[in-house]
């Protein structure tokens, strides 16, 4: 049997292709991430937050320091206990700095995390909506958005705490170590022997760890697609008892998970006892010696009271580094695939020196059009027409025959192969595709609104447009009555669900908002395929208002629905076979005669001969 | 009060031996890192004090044995915690999409694929996080605190207050910043809810968005989600970050509060001895750590009871259609494949029980065996519903339908869906290749079959046409195939599995009437002449058969061959007059013109 992860490195998506097996590049990655944090107008706050820091870290440095001070107060017969009292006090102080200082310095970075990340999304969002259709069709909404929130999530966890507690933890090993050394450097020796094993350990961990986190992350994006496809297709697996596959098959993917996750979690859990254990060496080495050193007379108690508060200080910023790079190298393989879609390039961009559109009528040339979605082969095969100012367009022929291929390349969705597209008179590509697509209004198969009140969806085609706009709009497209029928009216909420808009009311809505963008041309594309009857009457109603002295077209594979277009173009294989007025093209019996004839499948009424044409569908 | 995370251990049977294991060793640890921290007074009383360097090696030495004694307890402790919890997290997997797959239909009305999905991934990884910090600690901190205090009382009495007075700080700053934390993630996780649902529908609609020119417009309702995200994020971020040097503080200013009062007493002379107060000053540092441990192992407790609970109504949900007990298959072979509806009514079945008005109202039909039938309506007619009713996707509320004269209640499941062949409306692929998913409900059958049924298919041609042909890779749900390809596909696959009744649920609506004609005359062919059921909108896809049934609100209003629909119904009429009307009647005139 075949199980449904054989064929995944066929699949892989085509922006991951740039992926994680390149170490090389992830320092540069991480530099830009951190640009986004502490670059620009985040500098001062940068620098408060390592000053707050710095002095937050003073505080806690003097502190064992200032307890072994009182320890030897306290063992000095001669001792008084208003010096006692006096380095308590200090104590307290630094232990206060320390808390206050740290509190504005973690603030600070809060702060910095959050407009860091707030940057970055905002910024690979915007990159995305720059981009051009063929970006979309090759990375399809679920993946893409599964993938943005993954590596935001990951590059958030490096923002939020791996910057701010690493920056802690060099700082914090370092002033410690400094006073250290100061104070007593061969007890300085004896606190360090334990650290090279404490790195040893984390060197050896993270080594494990680290890559088995990796492919855990695999493998439960692995098993969560498995589940969502199979739970979504619930309906087929019942239909076809194939319950027992799917099982077998998610039995197999968790067990993976399970071993790949007990290896991952072993190995990382194995830092705290560790830890744990190496820091109890640390401070009985500091404190054996340390009485030694203290019986011949070579320090004070104190200075060993000192160093083991020392050695206690030193080890938690250790122990975190080791968490803190496996972070990083994950914030690393995320934000590549961020910047990997921040980097991306439209492929339609306007020219350097595009002009704006100006209408004159709405006349249309297609010189010689060839196109392909994947180079080679070929949708559109040198196809040449003209469409005069306002006229109506039908357009029909077998499934895959580039119908709604030609609606993408005149909307510039995606950029022709070759020959030219002239729009009364301008050349298409040397056109701005603002001005371009706002004149051609687009009603689609697929009812897409958005979750959003009625009103802010019929204003959507048009920034600026007013409540009047809408309502005029919805009167036309004989919208009017539903919506004043929902609960609130132009203000329901359209809720993912759709509310309790049937199909044929949430496609009138879309013939509303379009009319409230008033283009001056108009495409529908199938946009009653999926209507009953009568419904299917009252849009027709809207559109042919909505279509008035316009420009349009319309695809359709019901036929009826394009009878009365002023011209009917017929497309075969990619090309135009037939071009002319219904009456005409029935009286010619060609291809679409057979077409037409083909609904009727031998039921037509007497005297109408079955089609006889063959063609075919791809 | 964690119930449903106490029922957790009740269905993770195999590890129950991890888990004793776990416990006893973080008890041993917990009394070694103990035992270790006694010590202390008698290597600075018994070491320094008494100017002894063998006394001092001595109790170092032990001291090192307890430290070793207590790192392996714990490695073996958070090994056991680690398998046990990833094995909770295998299991629960497991279990609950096991179950998931014993769901029918009205399981999946009421819970959605999304819904679930959050259940077998973020609930069950909540569980193991709670499991896994729950053995490693949740024992260990409480121990740990209960002996520091004990030993406080026995060995420095006098200092038992600053001990007492610290543990109360440190709830109090816990109380005050956990809460806090938690209600701030809470809040952060909503609007990232929100935000990927923004952005999730702006790639589903971009080709509106892109049409109307509203980038900009976009943009800013993005930015304006993303925004709200940022003040939780921020509460939530300073306060974990601040968690840790605050402790620390806390920490050291108890030390130095130990010291000040401590100290004070040794100097005025009374009976505490420097060992005594040193050793005092580690069990500050023995209290604070499992105090903290706790503050953050109790919501994660809490957190994965929360999500214990929801697994919990998922796999308590029970399918809705069952098998009745000591039924035994048919033979496939010898059913003929008549289908009798006697005064069917059916209601979906809401999620609190309660019934929705009737989808269907007081059907009867009979279909015999071979016959090819049409059913007719509107968005909404109850077409669906109706041919649902047929492989069991529900059971009838009221009546009882037949097939070869047996109600369709007396078959197991299993052998009523191999009879039984369906193409869905939504023709979903899988992962996989295509041979994969054209024997998908047959794996074992002849790729001759496969082929032949292709043809009927109309998928043959553009199967061929593929590189890989057979073989060709199916990305999830089939993205990579056009419409009309994949519900090509999806009657493929039907047909592969040879049933004795199939049923096209508008599975063709994708389709050219010319590409849908050719389909409908080879299925009758491929079949062997096998009872055919066709559900559609459009009127040229039923035009030809032999039955029609048109259905308006639930209710069978028509029926009969196309020539007598013409003639008998008026709602006929009309969808035929809209659908292929005025233009027949132009074309007539035309012919006689010329």
């Amino acid at each position: 049997m075949i199980t449904a992860s054989t064929t995944k490195g066929a699949l892989d998506k085509p922006y991951e292709g740039a992926s994680i097996d390149q170490p090389d590049q992830t320092p540069r990655t991480l530099l830009r991430l951190l640009g986004y944090m502490v670059g620009g107008d985040q500098r001062a706050k940068f620098a408060l937050g390592v000053v707050t820091r710095i002095v937050a870290l003073l505080g806690l440095t003097a502190l064992p320091f200032i307890t072994g001070q009182a320890m030897n107060v306290v063992i000095n017969p001669d001792g008084i206990e208003e010096e006692l009292t006096r380095w308590v006090l200090s104590g307290v102080v630094a232990g206060i700095i320390y808390m206050l200082f740290s509190f504005l310095s973690d603030r600070t970075f809060a702060r910095m995390a959050t407009n860091g990340l707030f940057k970055l999304q905002t910024n690979l969002f915007s990159n995305i909506q720059t981009l051009s259709m063929g970006f979309f069709h090759k990375n399809p909404p679920g993946d893409l958005s599964s993938n943005v929130t993954n590596d935001a999530e990951v590059v958030s966890l490096f923002y939020t705490s791996a910057v701010s507690q690493l920056l802690r933890a060099v700082f914090q090993i370092l002033m410690i170590f400094i006073v250290m050394v100061v104070i007593n450097w061969k007890l300085t020796i004896v606190a360090l022997v334990t650290v090279p094993f404490l790195l040893l350990s984390i060197y050896v961990i993270s080594r494990i760890s680290g890559p088995a986190f990796t492919k855990l992350q695999e493998n439960l994006g692995e098993v969560s697609g498995f589940q969502e496809e199979t739970l979504s297709g619930h309906k087929v697996i019942i239909s076809k008892r194939r319950q027992e596959w799917a099982k077998e098959d998610h039995e197999a993917q968790v067990a993976d998970v399970y071993r790949v996750g007990s290896r991952a979690f072993f190995a990382s859990l194995m830092q705290f006892p560790l830890t744990q254990t190496l820091n109890i060496f640390q401070s009985v080495f500091v404190m054996v010696v340390g009485t030694i050193m203290v019986i011949n007379g070579q320090t004070t108690l104190g200075v060993v009271m000192s160093f083991s508060g020392y050695a206690a200080l030193l080890s938690s910023p250790l122990a975190q580094i080791a968490n803190l790079i496996t972070n990083a190298l994950n914030a690393g393989a995320g934000g590549k695939r961020v910047f990997n879609i921040i980097d991306e390039e439209p492929t339609i961009k306007d020219a350097p020196d595009a002009e704006e559109y100006e209408f004159k009528g709405g006349h249309l040339q297609f010189i010689d059009v060839d196109f392909s979605y994947i180079p080679g082969r070929k949708i559109l095969r040198s196809n040449t027409f003209e469409v005069k100012p306002g006229e109506s367009i039908g357009i029909c022929g077998p499934t895959g025959a580039g119908k709604s291929t030609l609606i993408n390349i005149l909307t510039r969705y995606y950029e022709i192969d070759s020959g030219t597209i002239l729009i009364d008179g301008q050349d298409l590509t040397k056109l701005t595709t603002e001005s371009l697509r706002k004149q051609i209004g687009v009603v689609l198969q697929e009812a897409f609104l958005f979750t959003d009140t009625v009103m802010n969806n019929l204003k959507y085609a048009r920034e600026g447009a007013t409540d009047e706009d809408a309502i005029v709009a919805a009167k036309k497209a004989n919208a009017h009555d539903f919506i004043m029928e929902l609960p609130q009216g132009y203000d329901t909420m359209l809720t993912e669900r759709g509310a309790s808009l049937s199909q044929g009311q949430r496609q009138m809505i879309t013939i509303a908002r379009a009319m409230v963008a008033d283009p001056k041309m108009m495409i529908l594309d199938e946009a009653t395929s999926n209507v009953d009857t009568r419904t299917e009457k009252l849009i027709q109603d809207g559109m042919r208002k909505l279509m008035e002295n316009k420009t349009s077209f319309s695809i359709a594979h019901r036929l009826a629905t394009i009878r009365d277009s002023n011209r009917i173009m017929v497309l075969n294989g990619g090309e135009i076979v037939e071009y002319a007025p219904h009456d005409e093209l029935m009286a010619n019996k060609g291809f679409y005669y057979a077409l037409y004839m083909s609904q009727f499948k031998g039921k037509a009424p007497a005297g109408m001969g079955a089609g006889t044409v063959e063609f075919v569908s791809t | 009060m964690v119930k449903s995370f106490g029922r957790i251990f009740t269905i993770v049977k195999q590890h129950r031996f991890r888990l004793v294991l776990s416990q006893v060793m973080m008890f041993i640890a917990a009394l070694a890192t103990v035992g270790y921290s006694t010590l202390i007074a008698p290597l600075v009383n018994e070491g320094m004090g008494a100017n002894n360097v063998d006394a001092a090696l001595q109790i170092g030495i032990w001291m090192l044995v307890l430290a070793v004694i207590m790192g392996i307890c714990m490695a073996i402790a958070a090994s056991q915690a680690v398998y046990f919890s990833q094995g909770t997290a295998y299991v629960v997997r497991k279990y609950l999409y096991d179950k998931i797959q014993a769901y029918s239909f009205e399981n999946y009305d009421h819970l959605s694929t999304g819904n679930l999905m959050v259940r077998l991934n973020a609930d069950v990884v909540n569980v193991q996080n709670a499991m896994q910090y729950a053995i490693m600690l949740g024992s260990f901190a409480p121990f740990m605190l209960l002996a520091t205090v004990i030993l406080a009382i026995i060995n420095t009495p006098d200092l038992l207050w600053v001990l007492l007075v610290v543990v109360v700080v440190v709830l109090l700053l816990m109380w005050w910043l956990i809460p806090a934390i938690f209600k701030a993630y809470k809040i952060r996780q909503h609007q990232l809810d929100g935000l990927n649902n923004t952005l999730q529908e702006n790639l589903t609609g971009i080709s509106v968005v892109k049409a109307f020119v509203r980038e900009k417009y976009e943009i800013e309702k993005f930015s304006q989600n993303a925004d709200a995200i940022r003040t939780p994020a921020y509460d939530a971020a300073w306060r974990v970050a601040f968690l840790s040097p605050l402790l620390t503080a806390v920490g050291q200013l108890s030390i130095q509060l130990a010291m000040w009062a401590g100290g004070s007493q040794i100097m005025t002379g009374t009976d505490l001895t420097i060992g005594q107060l040193s050793t005092f000053t580690s069990y500050m540092s023995l209290i604070i750590v499992p105090l903290a441990l706790m503050s953050i192992v109790v919501p994660l407790i809490l957190r994965g009871d929360v999500s214990a609970e929801r697994i919990f109504e998922a796999y308590d949900a029970e399918p809705t259609v069952l098998d009745k007990p000591d039924i035994k298959p048919m033979d496939p072979e010898e059913i003929q494949g008549r289908i009798a509806f006697e005064n069917v009514s059916f209601a979906f079945r809401r999620r609190d029980g309660e019934l929705d008005p009737p989808a269907l109202k007081n059907i009867n039909l009979t279909i015999e065996p071979g016959q090819k039938v049409g059913i007719l309506g509107a968005t909404g007619a109850g077409k669906s519903a109706l041919i649902n009713l047929i492989p069991r996707f529900y059971d009838v509320t009221d009546g009882r339908i037949t097939l070869d004269g047996i109600d369709v209640r007396d078959f197991p499941q299993d052998n009523l869906q191999q009879i039984i062949g369906i193409a869905l409306q939504e023709a979903v692929l899988f992962q996989g290749d295509l041979r994969f998913n054209l024997k998908y409900g047959d794996p074992q059958v002849d790729d001759d079959v496969m082929f032949e049924a292709a043809k009927a298919a109309d998928s043959y041609g553009f199967i061929m046409n593929l590189p890989e042909k057979w073989d060709a890779p199916v990305s999830r749900r089939g993205y990579n195939f056009s419409g009309g390809q994949r519900q090509r596909i999806s009657i493929n696959r039907a047909l592969t599995a040879q049933p004795k009744v199939i049923i096209l649920d508008d599975s063709t609506s994708a389709l050219d009437a010319s590409t849908e004609g050719r389909v409908q005359n080879a299925i009758p062919e491929f079949m062997h002449g096998a009872t055919t059921i066709y559900v559609a909108q459009r009127i040229s896809a039923v035009i030809d058969l032999d039955h029609i049934y048109l259905l308006e609100n639930g209710e069978i209003i028509a029926q009969g061959s196309h020539e007598e629909l013409l003639l008998s119904s008026s709602l006929y009429q009309e969808i035929y007059e809209s659908q292929l009307g005025g233009g027949v009647i132009a074309g007539l005139e035309l012919e006689e013109v010329s």
